[in-house]
């Protein structure tokens, strides 16, 4: 296609000079951790912000801080009120109560083509009757901007998103993946201290979508804005964002960044919403230091892993375990501090790693992954193979809700 | 293809026949050479040529075209304001009774409409002429117009115009340069159809109007009373015309205009697969 052939070149026009690095380090590694700072101000704040339609809470007392310079994601299953929250900061909708602050000034009741915002519409929301020059100079030409400047401005936005060449066209003559980066740069044209978007990749295929996501996490980097997304593809969130709020039935479950959504999940529900993951219920009853022991049946070994905070013993709690953690194999290890033996019910062999469905005794089944790092294996695990599974105490995250 | 049939064939002819015998007889008849209008006398446009030193007839013509100039243009914006209401301000209170205060008049009989109209302007004292039929046809073509209208601006994208007011737009301003450009042909079809219906009512014309303020099918009317003559034909044949077009313009921008917005839709699917 040609739109990949357009997005790909597109790497070699950023890594021009002022660029300060061609290779891009995910956020998480990259030391930026605004909200770990108590003297850093953030740029968005909803204090205690509710909204509801009729009988229906879409949103419920949600208070929640966004920094400068975050891309900060939304996620979560649709109607868990993320759309509706993005919309209360454009100004689209109105809080029931609560305030909403955007660098230090109350927002709450200032019109939408009064707030330093600018958003990017799932349907792109483009206007059909102007051209792509037009569309992106539109808000420029609101703030009554000198008409060289507003050609400046329109030309930088098309440059950055690889757009000169259609500026003459309407909406109807491109392609989807056009129109996405027309829509885009709409909403950068005009520098806003803050950008929204509306699940903006959700109408492209999932190659496309891949490449896109890359595109906007260069342009959050070189314009330096505040990127806010809602989405509720997990994996976009992961890939773009500083942090992720995981939102359901309008309350955030957790607000952390992607690393630790995934490392340390909170709740079973943010565990199981983000990526693959096997639960096994059962009670703490012994705390040794930072350990706890956990029955989680009559006769079974017990499992050794982390302790929740606060926890005191005899409390209901999960043990989460991700699959890539397990360790899978013929013999009984030795020195390990959890080992269950299970039968191999399923094997996917997806080329580069392999999934495990392993049986255990009571009926329960795990998933285990293993990276195929050899190219042969004198003797593959397969169907009804009996086999172990063993992790390290500090692999598993044990939540109480 | 459905096969032909003889029954369908039959239907369709004298269907069509009833329709429109009548009006091609007077079409016919326009070209009539003979004085009596009943009589075939050979083929002629004199009564084309007759028709402009008939001043009467010519004023008449006048006043309706000004008349369904000046009521449509009224119409279509009070229609256009109407439909932009209906759909766009949400369930306000009383949603449902405006929206039927609005539609009632396209079933009201028009002898009922025009002696309210009558009897309000007797009320207020006003001088019954060119302008208490201007107001009067704007009452009811407005309501056809704001039809027209509301059909387009329902399966527009409500979101068009929230990006135009979060681009810094004031909503005076999203209407004029965003809503109104996407919705013109609609507003135009709105007008052609508010003229037409101007152009040939009789009724409500008859109770609004005064001295001095006779309108084409009023004048018409009141001459065939005295006996049709050819003259009449002639003019009735230019109307018909007229209307026609009209319609056929109005039912075309329309045609085109949601033709326009499918493939722009396709495009949208087209580029998203």
């Amino acid at each position: 296609m040609s739109e990949a052939a357009v997005l790909g070149s597109s790497q070699t026009a950023t890594s021009g000079p002022g660029q300060k690095s061609p290779v891009r380090t995910p956020a998480p590694q990259s030391g930026f951790a605004p909200w770990k700072d108590p003297s850093r101000e953030p740029i968005v704040r909803f204090q205690n912000v509710v909204k509801r339609f009729g009988d229906f809470v879409a949103v419920k007392d949600c208070t929640l801080d966004i920094y400068e310079r975050e891309f900060f994601a939304l996620l979560g299953p649709s109607g868990c009120g993320k759309t509706t929250l993005l919309r209360m900061l454009a100004g689209f909708e109105k809080p029931t109560s609560g305030r909403i602050i955007v660098g230090g000034q109350d927002i709450t009741d200032l019109a939408p083509y009064e707030r330093p915002v600018n958003m990017m519409f799932q349907s792109y929301a483009l206007f059909p009757h102007m051209t792509v020059e037009q569309n992106i100079g539109y808000g420029l030409k609101q703030d009554a901007m000198a008409k060289p400047l507003i050609e400046k401005r329109v030309e930088e936005a098309m440059t950055m998103l690889e757009l000169n060449r259609f500026a003459k066209r309407k909406p109807h003559q491109l392609s989807g993946g056009q129109q996405q980066r027309v829509a885009l740069a709409r909403a950068i044209a005009k520098k806003p201290r803050i950008v929204l978007l509306d699940e903006p990749l959700g109408a492209l295929d999932k190659r496309l979508r891949q490449q896109a996501q890359f595109e906007l996490m260069r342009i959050q980097e070189t314009t330096g804005t505040t990127f806010i997304i809602v989405t509720h593809d997990q994996e976009e969130a992961m890939t773009v964002s500083s942090r992720i709020a995981v939102m359901d039935h309008g309350e955030f479950r957790q607000v952390a960044t992607p690393g630790d959504i995934y490392e340390a999940p909170n709740s079973r529900y943010v565990a199981n919403f983000i990526g693959d993951v096997n639960l096994f219920e059962g009670k703490v009853v012994k705390v040794d230091g930072n350990f706890a022991e956990i029955d989680w049946g009559p006769g079974l070994a017990r499992f050794k892993s982390l302790a929740p905070e606060g926890c005191t013993g005899d409390q209901q709690v999960w043990l989460t375990l991700r699959p890539e953690k397990i360790r899978i194999a013929f013999e009984k290890p030795s020195d390990a501090s959890n080992a269950v033996p299970g039968k191999v019910v399923d094997v996917g062999y997806l080329g580069s790693i392999s999934h495990y469905h392993v049986e255990l005794g009571n009926g329960q089944r795990v998933k285990a992954l293993r990276a195929n790092s050899a190219r042969t294996v004198e003797r593959p695990i397969s169907w009804e193979d009996n086999v172990w599974l063993e992790w390290p105490p500090e692999t598993g995250i044990v939540v109480t809700r | 293809m459905r096969r032909f049939s003889w029954f369908n064939a039959t239907s369709i002819a004298l269907g069509f026949a009833f329709l429109y015998i009548p009006i091609l007889l007077l079409v016919i008849y326009s070209f009539n050479e003979s004085k009596l209008v009943t009589v075939w006398g050979g083929w002629s446009t004199k009564w084309y040529g007759s028709l402009l030193e008939n001043e009467g007839i010519l004023n008449a013509a006048w006043v309706t075209l000004r008349v369904a100039i000046v009521s449509s243009t009224l119409a279509t914006i009070l229609g256009t304001l109407a439909a932009v209401v209906l759909v766009r301000m949400g369930r306000f209170r009383g949603r449902t009774l405006f929206s039927g205060l609005i539609f009632a008049p396209l079933v009201m009989p028009e002898v009922i409409t025009g002696l309210s109209m009558l009897l309000l302007f007797v009320a207020l004292n006003m001088d019954r002429g060119f302008w208490t039929v201007v107001i009067a046809h704007a009452t009811f073509s407005m309501c056809f117009a704001a039809v027209v209208v509301q059909a387009r601006l329902y399966d527009f994208d409500k979101s068009v115009e929230e990006a135009a007011m979060d681009l810094g737009a004031t909503p005076v301003k999203t209407f004029m340069e965003v809503t109104l450009p996407i919705i013109a042909p609609s507003v135009i079809s709105a007008w052609l159809l508010s003229f037409t219906l101007s152009l040939d009512d009789l009724v409500i014309a008859s109770f609004a109007t005064g001295p001095g303020a006779t309108t084409l099918p009023m004048k018409i009317y009141s001459q065939v009373r005295l006996g049709v003559t050819p003259e009449i034909n002639a003019i009735s044949t230019i109307m018909i015309g007229l209307v026609t077009i009209g319609v056929l313009v109005a039912s075309y921008s329309t045609k085109r205009a949601s033709q326009r917005q499918e493939r722009e839709l396709k495009a949208v699917d087209a580029g998203a697969k």
